[in-house]
């Protein structure tokens, strides 16, 4: 009765070896941020690791990487409506006349 | 006996045969769902969806019921341009309260928790939905929401118009609207589940044979909708959530006084909002597409364009939703680019009405109760559909934002639509909920009452918005008075025609005509068990080979199931819905029952 | 056929085939559900980028109040703890019931340092006045290095982001804390883990959400 086609088995190394790395990406990007770069760079360089850690996360720890396809899928498309809806809504509040009236 | 059947998922390289055979329901059932569990308790703590549904249903009407009443409360008070028998403040606490419980307990839940829960594992020939328990607690869930929502009733209320616009309703001393958030969120979280069992359901508890071109449109309709539920619900949750600090720690993001910005409430309010609509239309969307095929006899037109452009509708309903801020004071850029975006999302429904018309054509029409509402739906939802595309020209828009003519819109699609659609699908799918016929005559007669009363109410109310009055107003200038009265008396005549509805329904669980499997000779896999279905809905497991509006197939050809002993056999037989080439070399293997 | 207790097993309900579909269904369920949270988190994330947008100087400003050594502290505590739910389920996997009882009481140890951590954070700003809204009563000393006139804006946001996150925090260790039970008593093996699973998706998520909120709110210098 097997069953268990689909439910990888990470080895100990390899999901320690995931933490670690991102103990170290955790520790550069403390280190980045005290570099003091110019905006917008300082938000980018935080963002891009802080996307390289949520990708280690989601595909191995989560297990994305050998799950279905579709599971991978509802991630992204979550992630597409949340930048659909900032997108939008910046276009309202970055270009107004007048930010907001003031008191 | 059985031949080996594939493990689920397991994709067999040489397709294996399944032995089927044909399981034509009974006349008259003895066992079903409603026999085998008796009792209050029983139905209390059930985790059968079919029993779900039918709760959900009773709810959904007892509120429609009260909102509705408190409609004609305000339309009476309307009769006259000052007060008639409603002080100005409570009139506001009636329109807020009337708005709220339409949008939140009826229209959001009513056809997917209510009819969906019932139809859509039928429809996939399944069970149950994927998480039974999970549904008896969305129930509870909604029933919560309403409690605290009434709670708040008690509390002072609230009079900030169902759209809970700030700095009001954040300032507002009452603590009326904080109960009311509160209630609205835990609504919230229903609504979510229902659609995360959807979804779920949808992908992994098809019958043998049901692949994504077999899909019944009504269950395209509800993982569309469901779609939208899981993704936008959870904004209006935090929406609220942020609403209510507001309200008792004064936080101030939304507070111009305190440095916020009140559009930026509108915007995370309207973010769902307005893909809220479409919760509400879509599903109604798929029951059209089930009645009007069964009654016209006749395959529905254009099965993809129907079934993408209810994805369609979806994913650009996301986008359009500052066209309830045009007047706010959002910038001119956001300003143009939702009211395109607006007119782009017309074309997907519009495909739809298109499709169904020409399903109609040269179909063999018979104008049972559900096929009329379909043809009220059509006439009454392009109404309100078109009237929409008019308040998303910006230029049109800036006079008649806040007027009636808004308010009639709004009316058309949600009553003319999501309702009537909802009564089509109550009176098409009654006799397999309940086993029962109901008065034939009479229905058709509630209809004309509804129809005729639902113009008389709301036609004229596009005409004095465009003359000018605006909409939540108390008073009004004597100009208006015409309308307003004939608006008035409509609306009595549609209580008039609910009223009928209600009595002949009700009589029809006692005294009505016992129903057979299938009294409208409808392909759908839904109908080929009993009327009232089992327990666990079919006595065999379906194995599907057509679509399901085949209609130029012979009907033995959809009671199909898999040929293995009753009992515990047919569930371990159920192979996965991709071995369909495997079901189809079965066919000249099936034998009759 | 074959026999009822061999193709059937107690853990598979009564709707679903056999285990596998049962577990994959569920996964799904709960992967539509984290779909669901990010939106929920979205709305804040969104509130925040509006307002950044806006008052960038401000931001830059309030920031310095925030302690960037214990936020990233934090940061390292959830990743262990992100570690150890997933030796949990892999203990699980391999029928080893003391490796997922100990991997387990880790995972809550850690995620309750988290809220120590956090509790001390917020009993620190709220001493020096530093509070959400209505509450906003900044000391003398504070006041003059923040001088915005919209820092209680920011701290409103903040208050809210790590709050709501932190109730997520507790969710999560209370649902653990449930597993920790029921592996105790023997419900898990590598036959049946699915609420192990699930969880740890839960639990992974909150990590995630945490990755995001430590550079948006404790880096920003």
């Amino acid at each position: 009765m097997s069953e268990h086609h689909g439910h990888h088995i990470a080895s100990a190394k390899q999901l320690w070896g995931i933490g670690i790395a991102l103990l170290i990406l955790t520790v550069l990007t403390v280190t980045v941020a005290g570099l003091g770069l110019p905006s917008p760079f300082d938000i980018l360089s935080a963002m891009a690791i802080a996307l390289t850690k949520a990708f280690l996360v989601a595909a191995f720890f989560m297990g994305l990487y050998w799950d279905t396809k579709f599971n991978s899928m509802l991630l992204i498309g979550a992630l597409a409506f949340f930048i659909l809806m900032v997108s939008i809504t910046l276009l309202d509040t970055l270009y107004r006349d007048d930010v907001v009236p003031s008191f | 006996m059985a031949s080996a059947s594939p493990t689920a998922n397991n994709a067999a390289t040489t397709p294996t045969k399944l032995k089927v055979k044909r399981f034509p329901p009974a006349q008259t059932p003895t066992n079903t769902y409603l026999t085998d569990e008796k009792g209050v308790w029983a139905w209390l703590t059930t985790v059968d969806h079919k029993k779900i549904g039918l709760m959900y249903l009773g709810a959904v009407a007892f509120f429609f019921a009260l909102a509705g009443f408190l409609a004609i409360a305000l339309r009476t008070e309307l009769w006259t341009p000052a007060k008639t028998f409603i002080e100005a403040d409570t009139y506001n606490q009636l329109f807020t309260l009337h708005g709220a419980m339409m949008v939140f307990f009826v229209l959001v839940p009513s056809i997917p928790a209510a009819l969906g829960n019932f139809i859509l594992p039928m429809q996939l020939g399944a069970k149950d939905v994927a998480f039974p328990r999970l549904n008896l607690a969305s129930f509870y869930i909604y029933v919560f929401g309403a409690i605290f929502t009434f709670l708040s009733l008690a509390n002072n209320g609230f009079d900030t118009g169902w759209t809970f616009y700030t700095p009001y309703s954040s300032d507002s001393n009452s603590a009326g609207i904080i109960w009311v958030t509160l209630g609205v969120f835990i609504l919230g979280f229903s609504s979510i589940l229902t659609g995360t069992n959807f979804i779920t359901t949808i992908h992994k508890l098809r019958a043998p044979g049901i692949s994504w071109d077999r899909l019944p449109l009504n269950v395209w309709a509800l993982y569309a909708t469901s779609i939208i539920q899981v993704l936008a619900t959870p904004v209006l949750a935090i929406t609220i959530l942020l609403l209510a600090m507001e309200n008792i720690l004064d936080i101030g993001i939304f507070d111009p006084a305190l440095g916020g910005d009140p559009v930026l409430y509108q915007h995370f309010f309207w973010f769902y909002s307005h893909p809220a609509v479409y919760i509400m239309i879509v599903p109604g969307f798929g029951i059209i597409s089930e009645v009007i095929t069964t009654f016209s006899k006749k395959t529905i037109f254009g099965y993809w364009a129907i079934a993408l452009s209810s994805l369609a509708i979806a994913f650009i309903g996301f986008l359009v939703w500052g066209h309830h801020m045009f007047t706010s004071g959002q910038s001119a850029v956001a300003t143009t680019i939702f009211s395109f975006l607006t007119f782009l999302v017309g074309i997907p429904t519009g495909i739809k009405i298109f499709n169904w018309v020409a399903t109609l054509y040269r179909g063999s029409i018979s104008m049972k109760t559900p096929m009329l509402y379909v043809f009220i739906f059509i006439f009454l939802f392009s109404i309100g559909g078109f009237t929409g595309i008019m308040l998303g020209a910006l230029s049109v828009d800036i006079h008649l934002h806040d007027t009636y003519y808004v308010v009639a819109h709004f009316h058309y699609v949600m009553m003319g639509g999501t309702l009537i659609a909802l009564l089509a699908g109550l009176h098409y799918w009654w006799p397999k909920m309940t086993g029962k016929m109901y008065n034939e005559p009479l229905a058709k007669i509630a209809a004309g009452f509804i129809f005729v009363g639902f113009n008389v109410t709301f036609l004229p109310q596009f005409i004095m918005g465009a003359q000018g009055m605006p909409r939540r107003y108390y008073n009004y200038i004597d100009q208006f008075t015409p309308f307003h009265q004939t608006s008035t008396i409509g609306s009595y005549i549609l209580a008039v025609g609910f009223l009928i509805i209600l009595y002949y329904l009700a009589h029809s669980l006692f005294k009505g005509k016992q129903a057979g499997p299938n009294p409208w000779n409808s392909r759908g896999l839904e109908w080929q068990s009993t009327s009232p279905p089992d327990f666990h809905n079919f006595s065999h497991t379906p194995v599907v080979i057509h679509g399901p509006y085949d209609y130029h197939q012979p009907m033995e050809e959809f009671q199909l199931g898999l040929a293995v002993e009753h009992g515990h056999g047919e569930e371990h037989a159920a192979a996965d819905a991709t071995s369909s080439e495997a079901v189809e070399t079965a066919t000249s293997e099936t034998t009759e029952a | 056929m074959a026999n009822h207790s061999a193709t059937h097993p107690k853990h598979v309900h009564h709707h679903f085939v056999n285990s596998n579909q049962q577990f994959e269904s569920a996964k799904l369920g709960m992967w539509v559900f984290l779909v669901n949270e990010i939106l929920f988190f979205g709305g804040l994330f969104c509130a925040y980028i509006v307002f950044r947008a806006w008052y960038p100087e401000l931001f830059t400003q309030a920031a310095l109040e925030l302690n960037t050594f214990w936020g990233a502290v934090n940061t390292v505590v959830l990743i262990g703890s992100s570690l150890t739910v997933a030796m949990a389920i892999r203990s699980a996997q391999n029928n080893q019931k003391r490796g997922l009882e100990i991997n387990l009481l880790i995972t809550i140890l850690l995620a309750c340092v988290f809220l120590v951590i956090k509790y001390f954070e917020y009993e620190h700003k709220l001493h020096l006045g530093i509070a959400p809204g209505s509450f906003w009563n900044p000391t003398p000393e504070i006041a003059a290095v923040l001088d915005h006139p919209k820092a209680n804006i920011f701290f409103g946001i903040y208050y809210m982001m790590t709050a709501v996150h932190g109730l997520h925090v507790i969710i999560g260790i209370a649902l653990m804390v449930w597993l920790y039970l029921r592996a105790r008593k023997g419900h898990f093996n590598s036959e049946y883990y699915t609420p192990v699973e699930i969880t740890g998706l839960y639990w992974h998520l909150v990590d995630l959400i945490w990755i995001f909120l430590f550079p948006l709110l404790y880096l920003i210098e």
